[in-house]
Formats: C-alpha cells, sequence, structure tokens
C-alpha cells in the first residue's frame, strides 16, 4: 500500500488511528498488538507473497536475541550466535537480493548459464538491517529484553516498513511501551497531520512534477548537452523530493500514534562539504553504516591510511546495499573518494581565512551538489554503458538545442534548486525535535498559526489532488 | 474541544473544501468533454490518446473509427473523411497493444458506428500487460465507473487544465491565453480535433523522412548489441493468442460493422533487418501472417489490405524516418488505396501478397 493513495489517506490510516486510540482505553498492550497487525496487513496488500518471509525473519532474530539477552553463554558461544544470526540475515537478503547479480557476474566470468529470478520483497534491506543492530547491540549488552509484539511491531511497524527511516530499538521500543503515547494527543495529531501534508505535497506535487523531464537523460532519444544536465537535475530533486517526502509522511504518520521517528533528511543539498552531505542525506543510513560497519571495520582507531580503507569499504557496502548492479557499486565508490579526499582536504588542506569563510562555503556548496548531481547518474542509469553515455552527452558542450521546451524545463529545475537551496525543511518549519520529543514549539511559526493552519490545508489539498495512479516512491526498491 | 482539535478540525475541513472546489471546477469545465460536449467552454484537446481517446468517444459525432499506432498517429481526420466519405473519429495510439486498441474499440462501438478502419501488424499482438495493469492506460475513464469519474474529477492536473480553460473562454483574455497555451505546460493545448497529433505546419518533413534517417534506423537496429531489440515480445503462440482474443473476438462480436485491415507498408529495410540480424524473428512474422491472413478473410464483415509489399513505397528510403515510420505523404496515398480497394488480399488466396513480401526480402541487398 502507498501513503500516496486514497485507500491508504481515506481507508487504512484512519481505521488504524481509531483502533488503537480505542484500544488504548483498555489495556497498554492491545494497542501494540493492533498495530502490528495493521503494519502486516499493510505490508500484505501488495506484497502478500512475502509475509511469510518477514515473519520467519522476525521469529528468527528475535529467537537469536532471547539467546543472547537471556541465556548465559560463554563469550565464544555468544559470538558464535551472533554470527549465526547476522550470517543467517546475510544470506537471507544475499538470495532475494543479490542471488541474481551474482549468477550474473558469474555467468559472465565462466561463461555458464545460471539463471536466477527471484523477486525483491519490498523493504528487505530495511528489515534486515534494523535486525542486524539489534542483534549486535545484544551481543554487546545493550538491549534489556523485549516483549515478542513490542519487537515484532518494531520491526513492522508501518510508517516505515517498506523504506526506511531505519530505526533503532532503543529509540522505538521504549516509546511503543509509553502508555501516554496510546492516548490521542490533538497537539501531536495536528503536527503530524501537516508534517504528512508536506511529505505528501513533496511527493505528488514535487517529485512526480519533475519525473517527467528525468526522461530527457535517461530514456530511449539521444539527449544534447542542456537536455542532458536538465534529465540529471531533475533526478537529482525528483529523488530529494520523492525520498524525503516519504520519510516526512513516515515523521508525520508515526506522530499522529504519538511516536517520533528519527529524521532522515536536513536539506542535503545545501551541504558546503561531501561530509556534511552525508551528516544531511539519508541519515539513519549514514548513522548505521557509521556505528555497525565503519566503527566494526576499526574506524579511524588503527591510523589515517586504514581510515581511508574502512571509509571506502564502508561506501562501497552502502552502495552495494542500495541495489545488486555494478552502478550502486561505482556510486558509493565515488562517495568513498569523495569522503576520503574530504577528509584529506580538511586534515592536510590549507585553512580558510574567516573573511573568506562565506566565499569558501558558497564554492564548498556548489562543489559538492556538482558532485553529487554526477554521483547520482550512476544510481539511477540502467547499466553502466548507460551511465558513460550520459556522462559523456553532459560533457559535450557542442551539441546544443535549447529550444523552448528546454528553456521552460530549466526554469523549471531552477525553481526546484531554488526550494532546495533556499526554502526552510519540514522540521525547520515544524521545530520538529526527535530527541527531546518535542514538535509545534517553534515560536516564530506558530505565532502565525491561522496562517499555518490553512496553508498547511492547502498544501494537504494539493498533496491529495496530486496522487496518481501508479506512483511508486523511488527507495522501495531498494 | 480544546484549541488543537479546533485547529486540526478546520485544517481539515478546509482541505476538504479545497478538494471539492477542484473537483466542482474539473466537472464543470470537463477538460476531456466526458460527461458533455464543450459548449460553455472552449474545446482543447491532448496529443495523450490514451486519455484523450476517452473523451473524444463520447463527445464526437462519427460513422467510422480509425484505430492503429504511431504509424497512424498523424493523418487528420478531414483527409479521412475527404478519401473515404465518411465522418470518421481517429483514435490512434502511439506504442498501443491489441489489448489497449480492443479496449478503445470496443468503447468506441458502443456509439454504433459503421466501419472501423484498423492499421494492424504483428507488433501489437507481442506479449503486454492487461489494461488494468498498464500504468498509463486510463481504463477506468473509459468504463467511466466511480473509481474513473473519482480519478478525473480529483485531480489537480485536471484542475489546472480546466482553469487554464477557463481563462481562455474568457473573451478578453482569450488571445493571451491562446498564445501562452503550449504541450510544454499544459496537457490539452490543441484547439481543433483535427489538429490532434497531427504535424505542425512547419515540421521539416523532408528533414526527418529521408533514407539517411532509415538507413542509419537500420545501421542501429542491426547493430549486434541492439538487435535483441528485434525479437522482443515475438512469441509466435502468444501472439496468435492475442489476434484471437483482441482481433477476432471484437470482429466476431460486431457482425454489423465492416473492419477494414490494414498491414502498414513498412520499409523494406524492417523485413531485411530481421533477416540479417534475427531471421527466427521474421520467421515468426511471417508465420503469424500465414496464421492470421486465412483467418481474417473468412469474415464477410472483413476487408483486408495488404501493403507491405507494396514495392514503389517500401523500397523507397526517402518515404520513412526509420525503418517503419513512413511521411505524411504515405499516409495520403494509404488512404487512397483504401479508397480504391486496392492491394485487398483475396480471400481464396490469402497468402499470396506473403509470398510476393518473401520473394522481395529474400531478394534485397542493401548497397552499403
Amino acid at each position: 500500500m502507498l501513503f500516496n493513495s486514497w485507500l491508504f489517506i481515506v481507508v487504512f490510516l484512519p481505521i488504524v488511528l481509531i483502533g488503537y486510540f480505542m484500544l488504548g482505553r483498555r489495556s497498554n498492550l492491545a494497542p501494540v498488538v493492533w498495530l502490528a497487525l495493521a503494519s502486516l496487513a499493510f505490508y500484505a496488500h501488495s506484497n502478500w507473497q512475502f509475509v511469510l518471509l518477514l515473519l520467519a525473519s522476525i521469529a528468527f532474530n528475535y529467537a537469536i536475541g532471547y539467546l543472547l539477552i537471556e541465556r548465559k553463554l560463554r563469550p565464544r558461544w555468544r559470538f558464535a550466535v551472533l554470527t549465526a544470526g547476522v550470517a543467517g540475515d546475510l544470506l537471507v537478503l544475499g538470495v532475494f537480493k543479490y542471488g541474481g547479480f551474482f549468477a550474473a557476474n558469474l555467468n559472465a566470468l565462466l561463461a555458464t548459464h545460471f539463471v536466477v529470478n527471484i523477486l525483491l520483497p519490498v523493504g528487505i534491506s530495511f528489515y534486515t538491517f534494523t535486525q542486524i543492530a539489534f542483534l549486535v547491540d545484544a551481543f554487546r549488552g545493550n538491549v534489556a529484553r523485549y516483549a515478542l509484539p513490542h519487537y515484532a511491531l518494531f520491526v513492522t511497524y508501518f510508517p516505515h516498513l517498506i523504506a526506511g527511516p531505519i530505526l533503532h530499538h532503543r529509540d522505538m521500543i521504549p516509546q511503543f511501551e509509553r502508555a501516554e503515547a496510546k492516548r490521542p494527543d490533538p497537539h501531536l495529531m495536528l503536527c503530524g497531520v501537516i508534517i504528512f501534508a508536506i511529505g505528501l505535497f513533496k511527493k505528488t506535487c514535487l517529485a512526480d512534477g519533475i519525473q517527467p523531464l528525468v526522461a530527457l537523460a535517461f530514456g530511449p532519444y539521444a539527449p544534447t548537452f542542456d537536455q542532458a544536465w536538465i534529465g540529471v537535475l531533475a533526478y537529482t530533486f525528483q529523488l530529494y523530493f520523492d525520498f524525503s517526502g516519504y520519510s516526512d509522511m513516515a515523521i508525520g504518520i508515526s506522530l499522529m500514534f504519538g511516536i517520533f521517528l528519527p529524521l532522515n533528511f536536513n536539506s542535503p543539498y545545501k551541504a558546503t562539504s561531501i561530509i556534511d552531505f552525508w551528516r544531511r542525506w539519508h541519515m539513519t543510513l549514514s548513522q548505521f553504516l557509521r556505528d555497525y560497519l565503519y566503527i566494526s571495520l576499526g574506524g579511524n582507531r588503527r591510523g589515517p591510511a586504514l581510515r581511508y580503507v574502512n571509509l571506502g569499504i564502508t561506501m562501497l557496502l552502502g552502495g552495494l546495499w542500495h541495489g545488486a548492479a555494478w552502478t550502486f557499486v561505482v556510486w558509493g565508490a565515488l562517495h568513498g573518494a569523495y569522503l576520503c579526499i574530504n577528509h584529506a582536504w580538511s586534515n592536510y588542506g590549507p585553512k580558510v581565512s574567516p573573511r573568506f569563510a562565506p566565499a569558501a562555503d558558497v564554492a564548498g556548496l556548489i562543489l559538492t551538489f556538482l558532485a553529487v548531481v554526477i554521483a547520482w547518474v550512476f544510481f539511477r542509469a540502467n547499466d553502466m554503458a548507460n551511465a558513460l553515455y550520459v556522462l559523456s552527452k553532459m560533457a559535450d558542450p557542442s551539441n546544443i538545442a535549447l529550444g523552448r521546451a528546454e528553456i521552460a524545463y530549466a526554469a523549471f529545475v531552477l525553481a526546484y534548486a531554488a526550494l532546495a537551496w533556499f526554502a526552510p525543511n519540514t522540521q525547520e518549519i515544524m521545530g520538529y525535535d526527535h530527541k527531546n520529543r518535542t514538535v509545534g514549539e517553534n515560536p516564530g511559526a506558530w505565532r502565525l498559526r491561522p496562517l499555518l493552519i490553512y496553508a498547511s490545508a492547502a498544501v494537504l489539498a494539493f498533496g491529495i489532488l496530486g496522487i496518481q495512479r501508479y506512483s511508486e516512491f523511488i527507495y522501495f526498491r531498494f | 474541544m480544546t484549541a488543537e482539535a479546533k485547529n486540526l478540525l478546520k485544517l481539515l475541513c478546509a482541505a476538504a473544501a479545497i478538494v471539492l472546489s477542484a473537483a466542482a471546477l474539473n466537472y464543470t469545465v470537463d477538460p476531456l468533454q466526458l460527461f458533455r460536449p464543450a459548449r460553455l467552454f472552449a474545446a482543447m484537446y491532448s496529443a495523450d490518446t490514451r486519455l484523450q481517446d476517452a473523451g473524444l468517444i463520447r463527445s464526437q459525432q462519427f460513422d467510422t473509427v480509425f484505430m492503429g499506432t504511431s504509424l497512424a498517429i498523424h493523418y487528420r481526420q478531414s483527409d479521412i473523411d475527404k478519401a473515404l466519405g465518411v465522418r470518421s473519429l481517429k483514435l490512434s495510439i502511439t506504442g498501443a497493444t491489441s489489448k489497449e486498441q480492443s479496449f478503445v474499440l470496443t468503447a468506441a462501438l458502443q456509439r454504433h458506428p459503421k466501419r472501423v478502419i484498423w492499421q494492424m501488424d504483428d507488433w501489437i499482438f507481442a506479449n503486454a500487460p492487461d489494461v488494468d495493469a498498464e500504468g498509463h492506460f486510463p481504463a477506468d475513464l473509459y468504463r467511466l465507473n466511480v473509481k474513473g469519474v473519482a480519478s478525473y474529477l480529483f485531480s489537480g492536473a485536471m484542475a489546472r487544465e480546466s482553469l487554464w480553460i477557463l481563462a481562455r473562454s474568457v473573451p478578453p483574455l482569450q488571445p493571451i491565453v491562446a498564445k501562452l497555451t503550449n504541450g510544454v505546460m499544459f496537457k490539452f493545448p490543441i484547439a481543433d480535433v483535427d489538429d490532434i497529433n497531427v504535424l505542425r505546419p512547419d515540421f521539416d518533413v523532408a528533414g526527418f523522412y529521408n533514407a539517411k534517417a532509415s538507413l542509419s534506423a537500420f545501421r542501429r537496429i542491426t547493430d549486434p548489441a541492439r538487435s535483441w531489440y528485434l525479437s522482443e515480445g515475438y512469441d509466435y503462440p502468444a501472439m496468435v493468442q492475442a489476434f484471437e482474443r483482441d482481433a477476432i473476438g471484437l470482429i466476431e462480436n460486431n457482425p454489423d460493422v465492416t473492419f477494414e485491415i490494414y498491414f502498414p507498408p513498412y520499409s523494406i529495410l524492417q523485413f531485411v533487418a530481421m533477416r540479417d540480424a534475427s531471421p527466427a524473428t521474421l520467421k515468426a512474422v511471417y508465420d503469424f501472417t500465414a496464421y492470421a491472413f486465412p483467418r481474417l478473410t473468412k469474415f464477410p464483415n472483413v476487408r483486408l489490405h495488404d501493403f507491405r509489399g507494396v514495392q514503389a513505397i517500401t523500397h523507397e528510403l526517402n518515404n520513412y524516418g526509420d525503418v517503419i515510420h513512413h511521411s505524411p505523404a504515405i499516409d495520403l496515398k494509404i488512404l487512397s488505396m483504401l479508397a480504391e480497394r486496392k492491394y485487398v488480399v483475396d480471400p481464396t488466396a490469402p497468402l499470396v501478397s506473403l509470398d510476393q513480401l518473401k520473394a522481395q526480402v529474400e531478394a534485397y541487398r542493401l548497397e552499403r
């Protein structure tokens, strides 16, 4: 089921909300069970064939977690149990997500003819990562025992199940346990509706609105220089508004249930360096990769040289997490290289005098943006040949169309750039503070309350009117 | 009720009011003319015929339906009317599969036309999803069921078009709005139904349709890296199944309607490309013809024309923009051949034209 569908907005969400708060009057556990069942129904609506896999994954990880938390095993056995748990998760992910990729590369190398046709279960990358984090923390002794319904809800919680944000059990399960969350809070409900409306508008009006221009670069026709740039920039903004719109909707929906989800975006195209970019783009993935991969590899504790190697490996695997294709590997490798250069420049490059800091920030913003845009070509292209072809067109200014249509498209892209660079983001507008569990306490915004209410109504209405029949989120396929 | 709860209610009510206003605007202006032909407001049309056809079928007067793919997209209805003495409605859809064509024709046949002119080829019967699974095909709009009507009325994009059409209908604004209307910003930029998907007068016909372009396309599709494309979807049993369901089913169910079917004059290069780069596909094409022609010619309400062997057209590469798409001059030629009943397949010897085509393809040698 899509958040940007009539079925979800008019039927599913109101029913689940009403059931949740009605059951909350009677018990603290029943709403958790209700929400977990509703989440399974949400998943089953379009992915019924993978519900059993999801349930099996929850049971497997809960059992491994039980062994790590409850049983007093010797250290060696604990490590063996963790290894088995993580290996089991990665095996399932590997088979479903990378089986075809592995077979294709094996065929290319050995001239064999293995055929692997396996459908990718939606959300598998997200729920596998959240559970690996749980197992690692259980091994490290950082987890108290959780009740099964709470754990199951943590994994299946429908606002995040399909495309994140990647949740952390320590952040979520205590919230599911709170009795206050089961009583309707009109303030959180109002803020949740507004954040959801902003996200819906980002998706249905902004991301879907610019999507046709992407075909200029990645469509069937040979693009000119300007068309290639317009198409690639269109994708740059489509991806941002699509994914950050989804994340806003997830945060808004969850807030209606009294649950605070972590932020996933913080105006990433305003970043003045690649390091800064990764603190602003898909923040929960960055945190996961840092805490459970980069640090596990040794992080920066084993000298500067190994730090760069660890960074490279982390980003490479981060790229591969997005999809089983060499284009994602190259995208990850590019960002790994960018990060290494950025860290080396920070450590060994010249220091900018405060007088030139604003100019350096602007230069940093432009350079970072261009580096990100170039990398998105690999992220979007169907294969390496297609990516290199589009890049070659972007580097060939001798072939320009610049007709009436291209001028109109360029103006369209510029309007999106202005939004991404100069407009406040959702959490700034709403004063959303995940850490302190507060929202809507930004005095500047709330002084204009009537205006905000009616502007939000318009944003919600336009978001609903923008709903199209088939418009999946880009991150569903990861 | 707390102040927050009141604000929440205000927000939801205001949003509902805006959504309902948009729906009311769309119903009143009715850009697709689904509910009534345009009278109060200027009639405007879209080049997206998957969408536009749903409205044309309901709003236009016609006794003949013209169906096809991109090979039949540039015809003018007025040319069809003049050449064949009919009142036609062109419903051609770029890249339309047989499922889509059959679905649209079924909807059009509910208006009881006397005749269907159908540009048919083997490609349309290739494997395709159902119309309801096809992301860009608004099947419910044709059915005009609750889902279809709701998706039409509660559409922001349609409301934008409605507003624009409304502005165009206000006399003082009309000239400036007409000047600003373009296909880049608007979905309904065409003011005359006869101009839907017709090439603009300033279109460089000679620059687009010429031997250089067709030979370049030939080289592209026979490149070993891309030649797989030639065989895409050509699965003979599936094609026969689609043909029986989408073509024969429709013909059988409408015995009072005359089906004038023509196989268009592809350039000879298309078949030569298959001969050289994908012989199995060429065999599937021949086998399909050998199955379809005797089947079609059995029906008394079918007249079948095969233009694939009209050497004067198919061997003159300047007629083509690639290996299959011919110029508007050939559109007119086809109309005159239909009017003169030329190249009609003889029901007693339905495979003669196929044998001629085979001989031409076999004999053709490309000068490199």
